[in-house]
Order: C-alpha cells, then sequence, then structure tokens
C-alpha cells in the first residue's frame, strides 16, 4: 500500500494502480470518454488530464492522463487545478470543432464552459471521435470483427475490407459503449443489422422475445460450455418455469403436511 | 459462507414487500432500481414462488460473461456483477437458465441479487419468513 495526496485528501492506493481507477474509487469527478473497467486504458480522448506534483520537485508539476499514469508513493494530485481546466476545456473546444452535432460531446463541453468552438467547424463530419473503445471491447470480448482502418484525415472504425465482418456475433457491445452512440444499428421484426451484417435474434419459444442473435448464442455454447437449451426462453418465460417447477414441489409438500 | 439464504414457497403470500426492500437497497442516487427478487403465481391455490437468483454452483452467467464482470464473492457465495467492468452484451441474460439476471431498462444496466453483500435487506422485511438469512449449522439442525 503506499500513500497519495488528491484535492488535498491523502488516500491509499496499491503501487501501480492507475491514478484514474484511485481517483473514481474516492468518488472524484473527472470527465473521461474513451475508458471503460473492462478494457486496457489507451489515453485517446485526454479528458482525464490531471495535474501531478511531488514536494521534491521544487515546485515543478506535470500534467499526465490520469488513466495511464501508474500511482506512486506521495504523489499529490490535483484533479480540478485551474491549469487542468483549462486543458480540458480546450482539448473540449477542439472536439467540439470537429463532431459539433454530438449532443454528448456540446453538453460536456458545456459543462466545462465551452459553448461554441474558437476553431472552424467541420461541416460534413461524423460523430465518431476515434477512442477506440469499440474495438478494445471487441478484441477483450475475442471477436476482433472491427478495427481502426487508415491514417490522419481517413482513420475510421471499420470491419475489414468494409465488408460485412465473418467474426461479428451481433453483441452490440461496441454500439452500446460508444460515448457519442455514433455506431448505428437497426433492430426490428426479430432481426438486428449492424456492421452492415444481417442477424437473426433468438425469439422465445413461449412468447416471442428477442433477448441475443443467434450467432451469438451459439457462440457461447460452443465456447462457453453453455447448453444451447437456455437460450430458448426469455428471462421472463425462464422465471416463469422456475416458479412452476418450485410450486409443484412445495404443494406436494404442502399435500403431504395437511 | 457462513450463511445461507433460503426461499420458502409455502410460507409466501405475494405481498411483495422484498421487492420494495430490493429496489430502495439497490437504490442509484435516490432512483429506484429494478428488483431482482419478485413473487411469482406458483400455478396452485395460494401458492406464491419468490424467484431470484439460486447463485448456482456451476453458474451459466460466469460462464457467459467475456469481459469476465461476473465473479464470486467467495465470503458470501453469491455471484456479483460488477457494473464498471459489464459492456451491457446480455449473454448473461440470455444464458441464465432461471431468467435471474435482468436488464434494468429505467438505469440501461443489468442486474442481478448480489444477496446485498451478505445481509439481504428481502429476508429482513419478509413479514412471514418465507425469506431467511440465518447460519448453516442452525437450517442443517432443523431439517435434521
Amino acid at each position: 500500500m503506499i500513500h497519495i495526496t488528491i484535492n488535498g485528501k491523502v488516500v491509499q492506493a496499491k503501487d501501480g494502480e492507475m491514478l484514474l481507477t484511485v481517483i473514481r474509487r474516492e468518488k472524484i469527478d473527472v470527465p473521461t470518454l474513451c475508458h471503460h473497467e473492462a478494457v486496457e486504458p489507451s489515453g485517446a480522448c485526454r479528458l482525464c488530464m490531471v495535474e501531478i506534483t511531488k514536494p521534491e520537485w521544487d515546485g515543478w508539476c506535470d500534467y499526465v492522463t490520469s488513466c495511464l499514469y501508474p500511482a506512486a508513493d506521495g504523489l499529490i494530485v490535483n484533479t480540478h487545478a485551474k491549469k487542468v481546466n483549462e486543458l480540458r476545456s480546450s482539448i473540449l473546444d477542439m472536439y467540439l470543432a470537429r463532431h459539433p452535432k454530438s449532443p454528448e460531446i456540446r453538453q460536456l463541453a458545456a459543462e466545462y464552459g465551452v459553448l461554441k468552438t474558437q476553431f472552424e467547424e467541420v461541416v460534413d463530419g461524423d460523430n465518431c471521435i476515434l477512442c477506440g473503445i469499440c474495438t478494445r471491447i471487441c478484441d477483450t470480448m475475442g471477436f476482433h470483427a472491427i478495427s481502426m482502418v487508415g491514417r490522419g484525415h481517413g482513420k475510421e472504425v471499420a470491419p475489414p475490407l468494409n465488408m460485412a465482418p465473418t467474426a461479428c456475433v451481433g453483441c452490440l457491445s461496441c454500439a452500446k459503449n460508444c460515448p457519442t452512440n455514433y455506431i448505428e444499428y437497426n433492430m426490428e421484426n426479430g432481426g438486428l443489422t449492424i456492421w452492415k451484417k444481417d442477424f437473426e435474434m433468438v425469439a422465445c419459444t413461449e412468447c416471442g422475445k428477442t433477448t441475443i442473435t443467434k450467432e451469438f448464442a451459439e457462440y457461447l455454447s460452443k465456447n462457453r460450455d453453455i447448453n444451447i437449451d437456455y437460450f430458448r426462453k426469455c428471462d421472463e418465460c425462464h422465471r416463469k418455469e422456475l416458479a412452476g417447477t418450485m410450486g409443484r414441489i412445495s404443494n406436494w409438500d404442502r399435500e403431504a403436511r395437511s | 459462507m457462513n450463511n445461507r439464504f433460503i426461499v420458502k414457497p409455502e410460507l409466501c403470500t405475494g405481498c411483495r414487500s422484498c421487492e420494495l426492500a430490493c429496489s430502495f437497497t439497490h437504490a442509484i442516487d435516490g432512483v429506484r432500481a429494478l428488483t431482482r427478487i419478485t413473487p411469482i403465481d406458483g400455478g396452485f391455490k395460494d401458492l406464491w414462488v419468490p424467484v431470484t437468483c439460486l447463485q448456482c454452483d456451476d453458474a451459466a452467467c460466469i460462464k457467459s460473461c467475456l469481459v469476465n464482470a461476473l465473479k464470486r464473492n467467495p465470503v458470501t457465495g453469491a455471484v456479483e456483477l460488477n457494473h464498471e467492468v459489464c459492456v451491457n452484451c446480455m449473454a448473461c441474460v440470455a444464458a441464465c437458465p432461471f431468467g435471474c439476471a435482468v436488464l434494468d431498462t429505467q438505469a440501461n444496466l443489468i442486474v442481478k441479487c448480489d444477496l446485498c453483500g451478505g445481509d439481504p435487506a428481502c429476508a429482513h422485511f419478509c413479514p412471514t419468513k418465507a425469506l431467511v438469512w440465518e447460519p448453516i449449522e442452525k437450517s442443517v439442525k432443523k431439517t435434521g
């Protein structure tokens, strides 16, 4: 265990733990767009910048992305110093110029006092901030269906060759965790379309409710050793089935006693 | 694992006190959460079954989680879901053969019973003791 000071409060941390993890544990609000506990940090969005210093640094301080900076003993962290807030608002200013239509970016920028960008707005831009949260989650889950393609201005998230990815099972984790809700999918009539690939959903045999795609259910049953029959019914019908079974047993018990 | 959670459907009156206790205990920022326990009609006269996670030994939800968000708490024996790690892929919701991992559409989180970290609120609020949380030795002695 080591001790670091965050905003004047001495807190305990594990050696080598990332600063952002400690900051979040202390319930201090530091904005992030690219961070997710399920995946390795990448420092793409730059919004988790904090000011760090040490007594022996003679008043010198450094500005680092807290998601990638390991905690060290005696570190003094300031999450909302004047200069840190200035840095964050200038980063958000650039985000706002690049993605002026994104409601999530606009809201976050407004929280830091940036209502209008001082740069030239990109008119025909999209809402993808290229944080890579979707590709990292896809890789961690073991599908590797999408990745970053191209460089510089042409960089984008796409499946291989911009064709329907064979590795995608339609789990929707990329779309649901996108910080700007950029990844589009279409779910209707028991089907799902994402990354130009069409999926069929597993419909509950009792009520017809859909939860996951057939491909995902088959993947889980094959790779994770789960009985494929578990996926036939929806959660609600499963609960009713369990209540029915437990009810029958309780009724035997009741009849035996009376 | 010193205590265990016992459900006795023959004592349940379907009053739904457990639902309220659960909802309020798991509230986020003062907003009530989706209940993890729910009494369902058992199919016979005056018979309700409080349905909640059975904390299976060989849990399908743990096996189905591709990001290791579901882990067993060695102290309580409960399967706990870490919401920070969860990516909302719905694998556990679909895989649970008892339908006890549920999507809370309001909070947009997948929720399941975690035995309140070792002191289930529903057991405290159950007026007929259909839900009990008691030491294993006690219940073993009673049943003989």
